[in-house]
């Protein structure tokens, strides 16, 4: 069962996929290869029909040739991103023996320029519960009420801005709002709570 | 600005009203000038009850008073005030119900003086006004002082809220990979924040970074800092 899983975790780029990469070497300058790159990781694996339009155009080969070379550069950024592969003698050992030298030279050094990159988008663009984007406050002062004529109670309203996940909603994220009001009472067993979330923070910090 | 409030007020609250506005017109002796509602039924109810009032004995009296500021502060004990009231009825071999009005009058009085900040002495001349005797009336008034900061308490936690925020739950931890990266190792931290709308309560989750708790905390000890300095 080991073998399986580990024919799996090799087949993240198939022989198949790395002869597809090959069609870059009709790209025109290093340019076309670093863009080509950049926008397939962030792609789907499919890739968007604007995608394979261009590249199409771009390298002269046809739609399904583009489509082929989108999804194996795709697979081979992600899948070393995944790994956190960082160094160029990790990346250059995945490509199999008979690859093109400096077309495998020139797929490194782009890889490696734009890993920590990717990492950060991936990690952004995880699953997450809704996320805190913006959060306002604004502390009133009751001066009275229907059951008290005359008062000074300050009382605060809380204002989150939250995401709902992006993977979701791809580019246009839905933001709500929502507005709670807290007395001081509330305020501070809130406090209570984040402090002792603060505490236990530093202290795992400190292992 | 009372007559306007003894008009606005609807069937059920007429009788608060009227006493509101007779405690107010206490200073004016009895007359029939002014909006026939102001004298209405339950006007002359109110110094009825004062004159039953001035027939207890002194202990009777505060025995009562003592009952009343019970219920006052700590009105959810209904039962208690009823089995109280029917206790001191058969006690003081009063009937229970000319008793449970004359209650009814005195009620008001806390009530009216609370949405009006009335300090004690303006109480007691209330009950005055109302025909209470001096002495009984002295003893109210200096309940009601010793009382009013629990019923101010109350009045206050009674008022309006939007949205009240009552409970907050909490969990963080780390991140250990995802579909996308092997080895994550970053921690998270998750809010689910429990908040009354209208009769129903809301639940809203959120997760925070790191970065985002460390000033969600910084704001939220700023909202205390402003809080304690209008408190």
């Amino acid at each position: 069962m080991i073998e399986s899983h580990e024919r799996v975790k090799m087949a993240a780029v198939t022989e198949e996929q790395f002869a597809a990469l090959q069609i870059l070497l009709k790209a025109s300058s290093k340019d076309v290869v670093r863009q080509l790159c950049q926008d397939c990781f962030s792609s789907s694996t499919r890739g968007s029909s604007k995608l394979i339009d261009s590249t199409r155009s771009n390298l002269s080969v046809t739609s399904d040739e583009a489509a082929q070379l989108i999804c194996s550069l795709h697979n081979l950024t992600r899948h070393i991103v995944y790994r956190g592969l960082s160094s160029a003698e990790e990346i250059l050992s995945l490509f199999p023996e008979n690859f093109h030298q400096s077309l495998k030279n020139l797929l490194t050094k782009i890889i490696l320029e734009n890993v920590s990159i990717w990492r950060s988008e991936a990690q952004s663009s995880q699953i997450s519960l809704p996320r805190l984007v913006d959060m306002d406050w604004r502390v009133d002062i009751k001066t009275s009420s229907d059951s008290i004529g005359r008062m000074a109670v300050p009382t605060c309203l809380l204002q989150l801005k939250i995401q709902e996940d992006a993977a979701l909603r791809g580019d246009n994220p839905v933001i709500s709002a929502v507005t709670v009001e807290l007395n001081k009472e509330t305020l501070d067993t809130m406090l209570d709570g984040l402090g002792r979330i603060r505490d236990q923070l530093s202290a795992v910090a400190n292992k | 600005m009372l007559s306007a409030q003894a008009r606005r007020g609807a069937a059920p609250r007429a009788e608060s009203a009227a006493a509101n506005a007779q405690a107010e017109a206490g200073a004016r002796p009895r007359r029939e000038a002014g909006p026939g509602r102001e004298m209405g039924p339950a006007a002359a109810a109110g110094s009825g009850a004062m004159q039953s009032l001035n027939q207890l004995r002194a202990q009777q009296f505060s025995a009562l008073t003592d009952v009343v500021f019970r219920f006052l502060t700590e009105p959810k004990e209904v039962e208690r005030f009823l089995t109280q009231l029917s206790e001191f009825a058969t006690m003081n071999e009063i009937s229970l119900g000319p008793l449970k009005n004359i209650i009814k009058s005195i009620l008001l009085i806390p009530n009216g003086a609370l949405k009006r900040n009335l300090s004690s002495e303006q109480v007691r001349a209330d009950f005055i006004a109302l025909g209470l005797s001096e002495e009984k009336a002295s003893y109210f008034a200096e309940q009601w002082k010793l009382n009013s900061p629990t019923l101010t308490r109350l009045a206050v936690g009674q008022t309006l809220m939007i949205n009240q925020l009552i409970d907050m739950e909490w969990k963080f931890g780390v991140t250990a990979g995802s579909s996308e990266l092997e080895k994550v190792g970053s921690i998270f931290l998750q809010l689910k924040l429990v908040v009354k709308k209208g009769s129903q309560m809301d639940h809203v989750y959120v997760e925070l970074t790191l970065p985002q708790f460390y000033s969600f905390l910084h704001e939220m000890e700023r909202v205390k800092t402003s809080l304690e300095c209008f408190s």
